[in-house]
């Protein structure tokens, strides 16, 4: 914990949320009149919010907590680290959605309104998928936070059925759906916390909506209470994480969004989704460790569960969101864990999963985008024509799979060792054995699509390396895989800052025990505001 | 404070599991708009008789009428025009019925026998909102089971519905002081992800030719 943070006043959590709002607007006001506008509002959006989330990441590393409209917006490291990862993945997925998604309406011959339609409803909603993200990451109000996270999945609704065929419908219908069913939970558990914090001394009133306030008196919740909410709240915000058994809306939305989507789907929002989830029910652990100890069984079982459905998916976009679900099973096995180390190594396998699997997501969309096929068994010997597609997804494959020297070896490294030293030697022989699984599912299909003989699909002369942008966009990925696993000091210190904003529990001498020092060190916080 | 009238609540709030009955249970899908038309308007019913508790709730009265009373209704009505009747059901009506008496009882014994689980309040407003959660969480429960019993796309959205329903009513039963701005928040998005959800089946219903979600089978695993 940052003991000296200050509380500051500030522009900029209101303005990251408000530049892809705005971007999104204007390409819904003048996307359809002016065709070079919508990529070029779209590109200028992301830019603008990475530039912002960097300048936001920057002052919080150094002692600072950014706050907007009183206390409603709330940018600590934590917030930072979620939503420079959230602007960075949609930089990449915009960038590559500039060739890719018009050769996909153009080419593909999508009906249902004009192509400029097509594309301005596109980048219209992606770009209010995005800000929706940021928000949830900044929202301090309880509330405001489930409807963020609500927001998200609406502004991503269409983009998921944007094909319009049969698959894509059905894909759409079930998310919105089951997503929205899910999430309702998360609001029946977010209007207990508040219901219960309002009503105690100090609390009261509008304070009793804002997290940060209801985090110092989480203490004094009745143990029932904190039962009723954790279990609501695990639901609600673990549907929309994708964790088993609430995934099964999550293969066929990544799988039948178009990739650039995909890519943000199992790269980003699934993880805001985790993001609310830690920020709601951690605040219990130093109260009511059992909490955790739930988180770890939840997450061991979702590793499991992902792991095994990812061996029987022919289709490649299928297995790649099968393994973000047991990909997301280590994040919460992290949580779980619940210890500094543990925490620690959850965000930083967020950290690394969002950026390798956004990479495995962007180069499986140049496979299909270059043959037309989707199907590992169909494909075949791709990599003497797809030398780039072929390098990343290599690369993607066994960062995630946890092969050193690239970035998910640090995390899972470190996730299992956080579980050994709490005592959980059971999740980490669940998490070696399931790591060994990804990695043959994984090679095993970067085996078949790239290596062997060509496929007939793959003979036709017409098979190419993708667009520039395309391969642009996977380069930068795969190269901050690489740069974080040779040198993964450079993202040690925004990680740890964030990692001393969850609550934690201590787990030393193998039992529950709780950590005091923790919350002591958040009435340490100098409270200062600035005007 | 002005009192609100504990028997005027209880009658709303019982009469809210009729209309959620009728609207789960209705096979002309316009039938069960109107009903959940009825279960709308009786919210709005609800939230003006406790805006004399907390003014914010005079605001999310005027909201909630506007998103759930006319602007979901009309969404309904469209989606329906010329596919009134809908798909036969997983559950017919006599065991919908005895799963309603059953699941209004539990929940009126869990919520009266857990009350302090809740908020603390006056034991006049504890009585009404004890029973409101029990509204409250049985019209969410009825909510639940049509989506999953029904399987008529359309019908599985007015589930929706209904269960958001239950949610709101548990939310102004829990938190009568909540602010107008998380109100207003979570009102739109009801009515954003109802039509977002009537224009997807608008699609479904083209290609598929059916709402029948069973029909909906080129995804599995």
């Amino acid at each position: 914990m940052n003991h000296s943070a200050v509380e500051t006043a500030s522009v900029l959590p209101a303005l990251v949320i408000f530049v892809p709002t705005a971007t999104a607007l204007l390409i819904f006001a003048f996307g359809r009149f002016v065709s070079w506008l919508r990529e070029t509002l779209a590109f200028a959006g992301v830019t603008f919010a990475l530039i912002l989330s960097v300048i936001i990441g920057y002052k919080t590393l150094h002692g600072e907590i950014l706050t907007s409209f009183e206390t409603q917006l709330y940018a600590d490291s934590l917030s930072a680290l979620l939503i420079s990862m959230v602007s960075l993945v949609s930089f990449v997925a915009v960038v590559y959605s500039l060739k890719y998604m018009r050769h996909q309406v153009k080419e593909g011959g999508l009906p249902h309104t004009t192509t400029s339609g097509r594309l301005t409803a596109f980048y219209g909603w992606l770009m209010l998928f995005i800000s929706t993200m940021i928000w949830a990451c900044l929202s301090n109000n309880i509330i405001m936070l489930y409807v963020a996270v609500e927001a998200s999945t609406i502004a991503s609704g269409l983009l998921v059925a944007f094909y319009w065929d049969k698959r894509a419908l059905e894909a759409g219908y079930k998310y919105l759906m089951l997503l929205t069913v899910g999430i309702t939970f998360s609001l029946f558990g977010c209007v207990l916390l508040y219901a219960t914090g309002s009503n105690l001394p100090g609390v009261g009133g509008a304070k009793g909506l804002l997290i940060s306030e209801l985090k110092l008196h989480a203490s004094s919740f009745p143990i029932t209470t904190i039962v009723l909410a954790s279990a609501f709240l695990i639901i609600g915000f673990g549907t929309k994480a994708g964790v088993a058994p609430f995934h099964p809306w999550l293969p066929d939305a990544h799988a039948e969004a178009p990739t650039p989507v995909s890519a943000l789907l199992s790269g980003v929002m699934i993880k805001v989704a985790m993001y609310a989830l830690v920020r709601t029910v951690t605040i219990f652990y130093p109260s009511f460790s059992p909490v955790a100890m739930f988180a770890l069984g939840l997450g061991v079982f979702t590793l499991v569960i992902g792991d095994l459905m990812a061996l029987a998916q022919d289709d490649l976009k299928r297995m790649l969101a099968y393994s973000s679900v047991s990909q997301i099973g280590y994040i919460l096995m992290g949580f779980g864990i619940g210890t500094q180390l543990g925490i620690y190594a959850g965000l930083f396998h967020m950290v690394n999963h969002a950026i390798a699997k956004a990479l495995l997501f962007l180069a499986a969309g140049a496979v299909i985008y270059s043959t037309g096929m989707r199907n590992i068994s169909q494909l075949g010997g791709l990599a003497k024509k797809m030398p780039i597609t072929s390098f990343c997804f290599f690369i993607g494959a066994l960062a995630v799979s946890g092969i050193p020297p690239l970035n998910g070896f640090h995390s899972k490294l470190a996730l299992f060792v956080a579980g050994a030293d709490a005592g959980n030697w059971w999740a980490v022989g669940f998490g070696i054995a399931a790591s060994l699984v990804t990695l043959v599912v994984l090679l095993k299909a970067a085996k078949n699509i790239f290596w062997g003989k060509e496929s007939e699909a793959v003979a036709d002369t017409s098979v190419r390396e993708a667009p520039l942008t395309v391969v642009i966009s996977m380069l930068i990925l795969a190269i901050l895989c690489l740069g974080v696993g040779l040198y993964p000091k450079a993202v040690y210190p925004p990680i740890k800052e964030a990692a001393s904003y969850v609550q934690t529990i201590n787990t030393s001498n193998k039992k529950w025990r709780l950590l005091k020092t923790r919350r002591s060190g958040n009435h340490m916080t100098e409270v200062r505001k600035k005007c | 404070m002005t009192h609100i009238s504990p028997e005027l609540i209880h009658t709303l709030s019982l009469l809210m599991i009729l209309t959620s009955f009728a609207a789960v249970e209705a096979r002309n899908l316009r039938h069960s708009t109107v009903a959940y038309l009825a279960q709308a308007l009786l919210i709005c019913g609800l939230l003006f008789a406790y805006s004399t508790q907390n003014s914010a709730l005079l605001y999310w009265a005027v909201t909630a009428l506007i998103t759930k009373a006319v602007l979901v209704p009309w969404f309904l009505w469209n989606a329906t025009a010329g596919h009134e009747q809908e798909t036969k059901p997983l559950i017919g009506f006599g065991p919908s019925a005895v799963i309603l008496i059953a699941l209004l009882a539990v929940m009126y014994k869990l919520t009266h026998m857990h009350a302090s689980l809740f908020v603390a309040q006056t034991q006049e407003l504890a009585e009404i909102a004890n029973t409101n959660l029990a509204v409250a969480f049985t019209v969410f429960v009825l909510g639940l089971y049509a989506i999953l019993t029904r399987r008529d796309a359309i019908k599985t959205v007015i589930g929706l519905c209904l269960l958001e329903n239950g949610v709101h009513l548990s939310l102004v039963s829990l938190a009568p002081t909540i602010r107008e701005t998380a109100l207003a928040g979570i009102a739109t998005e009801v009515v954003v992800t109802v039509y977002l959800l009537l224009y997807i089946i608008g699609g479904i219903r083209s290609k598929f030719g059916t709402t029948d979600t069973f029909k909906l089978s080129e995804l599995h695993w």
